[in-house]
């Protein structure tokens, strides 16, 4: 499903290098659900972004779905995160203006499906979440849970095939914390591939398979128990 | 307090100078476009001699033909004819009067150096002087026997005493006027009403005249009607003296009475001097004879042109639209202030001190702007000047209560316009920011 | 390319109305404004367009008032259109009472039926010699000109007015509204309620004096000399491109008796029209200069909400990027946000600028503005906003997709 060889990321200023990933490789199959853990500054977020077609790399071979995505154009990424990879932020990242309907419309819209489509679809995700009796209301209207299954919500509207969160479970408590994860086990279970980044290693360990990042290189199935209490002060 | 919140407006004025430029500049364009077209139409309605609105009067007859009125309002001619001013003269029923006409013609000064030149004639009666409050730097006007004796007198303006006498006291010299040789009385100061209310026929914000003769040279001089004449029917005979004394109005007709109440008794002298006139067969209309005073005949003549008025009415729109404009930039630099306003609500500031303090701020926009505004309005007016030429020369000066007025209308429209956004300012809740 | 996004779009600004509004009153406002100048200096621009009928590029005036005692007027008069009309460049002369458009003339009433009370049509009067028609530059189109004998002596001796007179088309028509021009030729017409003159000509077209009046293309030519108060004006027409020279030459000629005459008011005739036409033009400037800056003023202020919406939706236009927007996207969402905006704008503004219009109307005696000015204007103000906006939203589809994931 997802195949990095030896990525690397380098930012540069004018005075520092950084190096952000480095010779990161990794493989993700078809059904996974792969936690990804590590200190504040290890590279997490940076391997998500790559992951998810939102950054590019400076070095390495990346292939989505068996898809070599090197040499991609910026709207040849765009179409690729809007079919086949789902979104979930840490701070779920809704539009405020917008209601239930619109923003778990926001993708489909770019995907281009006609409006009875849209609407099945969104209602069917809606539904998967149970939030489908609150369409119209506003975000601000909700608590943080239900924010954060609407942004779940949204990301399935698509169908994709491949799930990136980011720390999804970070700006809830925990009550809500482990009914998003239920929620992430349910669709994983229907064959959804899922990639989440978390500090928490409870949920960590629930996973299929856990792999921890530090200064940009992979250390696959290492939980070290030291490196958790300075993770989740993050 | 105030100047503590003084001292943050330019803080926030430092912190984001374009965008504080940017609201100024609006407010000063608006401003500016607005204070030139009011000082225009401000100066086009001037009352020249306010201080003697209400004893001063126009005075029109109806002379006009027994057919069709003289005006689409059934009102009577602007002017007089040459039978009817002087009777009126004649009659001396005022405490002052003095019919008056346009003519020119040309001066050839005693000095060989400076070259004859042809000027404008005030034809009038000496009451004129004192009537109209005109200003002498030397003598003064003639005696009334000048009048009656078609005397050789003339007072000069300014102007031309300073072209043939260099600025000098000429009373006494002599002049040569339409070849006849005049004895200087006077000299008078600067003198230009805005607008030339006396006489509105031609030229409303023209110079007065060149010289001042009296009106009973008219006749032996053959002097030529300048301004407008209008007839309704054609003189009897041939000659100078028959189109005097023909129907054709070119005359205006002033009186200074001792004081308003006294318009009834003249008014009544108007009506019996014209059924007196109907008994010899003259004035075949109904009697409709009328007394304006200052105001009411520059507000009859409509002197302020219809373009300077549509040019106010705009120039409003504009400013309107440069608010608007304001009240965008304000709302998104008040908002871009969040940080700072949540965190002064934090540590205790109510409401009102910050609503206070924003509306210091944007008083001080609108001052800023009001003050770039007449700098604005300066430069309209120079262009205005530039465009329209002489004629707009007397109507493009600010003067000082232009300059309080724009002032005031800036800091006041501001104000309301920074109402809103001051709101929302003050608004913002203490953690309001905190919020991703 | 993918669908509007109309509909969240409108929802959207409902939601944060105060900035659309802002900038949709500014659009409103601007283009009551702006159309109801654009009207203006059309209605403007097409009475400085019209045709006095005179040669206006070659031709000139200058005047002459002689002041010398025994100073001979005829003698004089004669003698300068003799040694005018000699001169080389000069094409021809005439003396004239007053010169078309130029503010100042003669008008009298004439009736078709003699006496008092009956219906009369008013014209301006040039007085001109035979030589007027070419001078003039206007074209006989029907009966004939004057000859010399019909030139007749204006000096305060004899009574009423030359025989035979020359009439514009207009005022043939004006007088005789049942005939053909040509017809009115020989027709004879009353001035001074019963005083007779016969028309023997009709010119195409000559302008009266006043460009305000409404009888403007009402003009007679009447031959006469005027004589004995010592003033001439002369009007001369030079040869195609002489004129500059010609005016010179005929300055310095007059200018040879300087010891007994004033020679002045030497303006040609584009001068004499441009001073006519001052305040309209002066009006089309000023309203030009009004346009530009509002224009530049609105445009800033969409500018700006643009960015400053930008600005605070970074994170939201990273989440639509990250949701699968492309850059086409971002550009297309601000611009058709821009649309919503500019309707409500136009649609107010096409309310605003008929109410201004309206009182325009009514109160300044303006014409009505034509219809297809506010679909032209609305569509000006579209094209206005999608240009403005497409900086701000250019900047905005440059916000990386990673901003999604940064977190605060």
């Amino acid at each position: 499903m997802l195949k990095m060889e030896n990525i690397s990321k380098v930012f540069r200023t004018d005075v520092v290098e950084t190096h952000a990933l480095r010779q990161f490789s990794l493989n993700v199959d078809e059904g996974d659900f792969v936690t990804v853990t590590g200190p504040s500054g290890s590279g997490k977020t940076t391997f998500l972004n790559i992951a998810g077609l939102l950054e590019t790399y400076s070095s390495g071979t990346y292939e989505l779905d068996g898809k070599d995505v090197s040499n991609l154009s910026d709207s040849a990424r765009s179409r690729l995160r809007n079919e086949k990879i789902g979104f979930i932020f840490q701070s779920f990242n809704l539009i405020p203006d917008l209601n239930l309907f619109d923003n778990v419309d926001v993708p489909l819209r770019y995907r281009g499906f006609n409006s009875a489509e849209r609407k099945k679809r969104i209602e069917e995700a809606l539904e998967t979440v149970g939030l489908s009796n609150r369409m119209k209301h506003l975000p601000a209207q909700l608590s943080g849970g239900q924010q954060q299954r609407v942004a779940i919500a949204r990301a399935l509207a698509g169908s994709p095939r491949f799930l990136l969160a980011d720390e999804p479970t970070g700006n809830l408590d925990s009550k809500m914390a482990h009914s998003v994860m239920d929620l992430l086990h349910n669709i994983n279970a229907q064959g959804t591939t899922i990639v989440m980044v978390t500090h928490d290693p409870g949920f960590a360990k629930q996973a299929k398979r856990n792999i921890f990042v530090r200064d940009g290189q992979v250390s696959e199935n290492t939980l070290v128990e030291q490196d958790l209490p300075s993770a989740a002060s993050a | 307090m105030f100047f503590y919140y003084i001292k943050l407006a330019m803080l926030s004025f430092k912190r984001n100078p374009i965008l504080s430029l940017l609201m100024v500049l609006a407010i000063a364009f608006g401003i500016g476009a607005l204070m030139t077209t009011i000082t225009v139409n401000y100066l086009m309605s001037n009352n020249p001699i306010k201080e003697k609105n209400d004893v001063l009067y126009h005075i029109q007859l109806d002379s006009w033909s027994p057919y069709e009125a003289a005006r689409d309002d059934d009102a009577p001619p602007l002017q007089l004819t040459w039978t009817d001013v002087n009777n009126l003269q004649q009659a001396e029923q005022a405490f002052r009067q003095a019919a008056m006409a346009r003519s020119g013609g040309i001066i050839e000064p005693e000095n060989p150096d400076v070259k004859p030149f042809q000027s404008s004639f005030r034809l009038t009666f000496t009451d004129f002087f004192p009537m109209f409050n005109v200003p002498f730097i030397y003598g003064a006007g003639w005696d009334a026997s000048a009048d009656q004796n078609a005397e050789h007198v003339v007072v000069l303006s300014r102007d031309v005493n300073d072209r043939i006498f260099g600025g000098e006291n000429s009373v006494g010299e002599s002049v040569t006027i339409s070849g006849e040789t005049f004895q200087v009385v006077g000299v008078i100061d600067e003198w230009h009403p805005v607008p030339k209310f006396f006489d509105l026929n031609t030229g409303d914000f023209g110079g007065t005249a060149d010289v001042f003769i009296p009106l009973s040279l008219k006749l032996p001089m053959e002097l030529p009607s300048w301004g407008n004449t209008n007839c309704w029917k054609p003189p009897e005979g041939t000659g100078f003296l028959a189109f005097l004394n023909s129907e054709c109005v070119n005359y205006q007709f002033w009186v200074e009475l001792t004081s308003p109440q006294d318009e009834a008794r003249y008014h009544t002298f108007l009506d019996s001097y014209v059924e007196q006139q109907k008994a010899l067969g003259r004035f075949p209309r109904p009697l409709n004879n009328r007394m304006s005073n200052v105001q009411e005949w520059l507000e009859y003549n409509e002197v302020v042109a219809d373009d300077a008025q549509i040019m106010m009415w705009l120039s409003m729109m504009f400013l309107l639209v440069c608010l608007l404009n304001t009240i965008g930039l304000m709302l998104s630099k008040f908002i871009g202030k969040s940080g700072e306003i949540g965190l002064r609500r934090a540590v205790g500031a109510t409401r009102g001190d910050l609503f206070m303090q924003h509306l210091v701020e944007t008083a001080c926009i609108g001052v800023a702007g009001g003050l770039l505004g007449l700098l604005f309005s300066y430069f309209g007016l120079q262009g205005v000047r530039t465009l329209y030429g002489e004629f707009a020369d007397r109507l493009t000066t600010l003067d000082s209560n232009m300059m309080l007025l724009a002032i005031g209308i800036s800091t006041i429209t501001t104000i309301i316009a920074g109402i809103y956004p001051t709101w929302r300012a003050s608004a913002i809740a203490p953690a309001g920011q905190l919020k991703g | 390319m993918t669908q509007l996004n109309l509909g969240p779009i409108f929802r959207s600004l409902l939601r944060n109305k105060t900035g659309a509004i802002l900038i949709a009153l500014q659009i409103a406002f601007t283009m009551a404004i702006v159309l109801n100048a654009l009207f203006i200096i059309g209605e403007r621009n097409d009475l400085m367009a019209r045709s006095s009928g005179v040669d206006e590029a070659n031709s000139f005036q200058i005047s002459s008032t002689g002041f010398a005692t025994g100073f001979n007027h005829l003698n004089t008069l004669e003698e300068d259109l003799r040694e005018i009309r000699a001169l080389p460049g000069v094409r021809n002369a005439t003396t004239i009472n007053s010169v078309p458009i130029s503010g100042g003339g003669w008008s009298m009433s004439f009736q078709v039926e003699s006496g008092e009370n009956k219906p009369s049509t008013p014209s301006s009067i040039y007085m001109v010699d035979e030589q007027g028609i070419d001078t003039l530059g206007v074209e006989l189109v029907a009966g004939s000109n004057f000859t010399k004998t019909d030139i007749r002596l204006r000096d305060g001796t004899q009574e009423g007015w030359p025989q035979n007179v020359i009439v514009t088309v207009a005022l043939a028509n004006d007088m005789f509204p049942e005939l053909d021009y040509a017809e009115t030729v020989g027709k004879t017409i009353f001035i001074n309620n019963t005083e007779p003159m016969q028309i023997i000509g009709v010119i195409d077209q000559l302008q009266a004096p006043w460009i305000g009046w409404n009888k403007l293309e009402n003009a007679m030519l009447s031959p006469e000399y005027i004589v004995g108060d010592n003033w001439n004006r002369y009007f001369i027409r030079a040869e195609e491109g002489m004129r500059d020279q010609t005016m010179r030459d005929v300055e310095e000629l007059l200018a040879k008796r300087a010891d007994e005459r004033l020679v002045e008011n030497l303006r040609s005739f584009e001068e004499i029209r441009e001073d006519s036409y001052s305040r309209h033009s002066a009006m089309i400037q000023i309203l030009y200069v009004v346009m530009i800056i509002m224009i530049a003023i609105t445009g800033k202020g969409i500018v700006g909400l643009a960015s400053f919406n930008v600005n605070r939706r970074l994170r939201q236009i990273g989440t639509r990027r990250a949701l699968g927007a492309s850059k086409a996207n971002i550009v297309q969402y601000f611009m058709t946000e821009n649309v919503v905006i500019t309707t409500l704008g136009v649609i107010v503004g096409i309310a605003l600028t008929i109410g201004l219009n309206m009182t325009l109307v009514s109160a300044f005696e303006l014409g009505r503005m034509p219809w297809y000015f506010l679909p032209l204007g609305g569509l000006c103000f579209y094209l206005l906003g999608q240009v403005a906006v497409f900086g701000p939203a250019l900047k905005a589809s440059s916000i990386p997709p990673a901003m999604a994931t940064r977190n605060v």
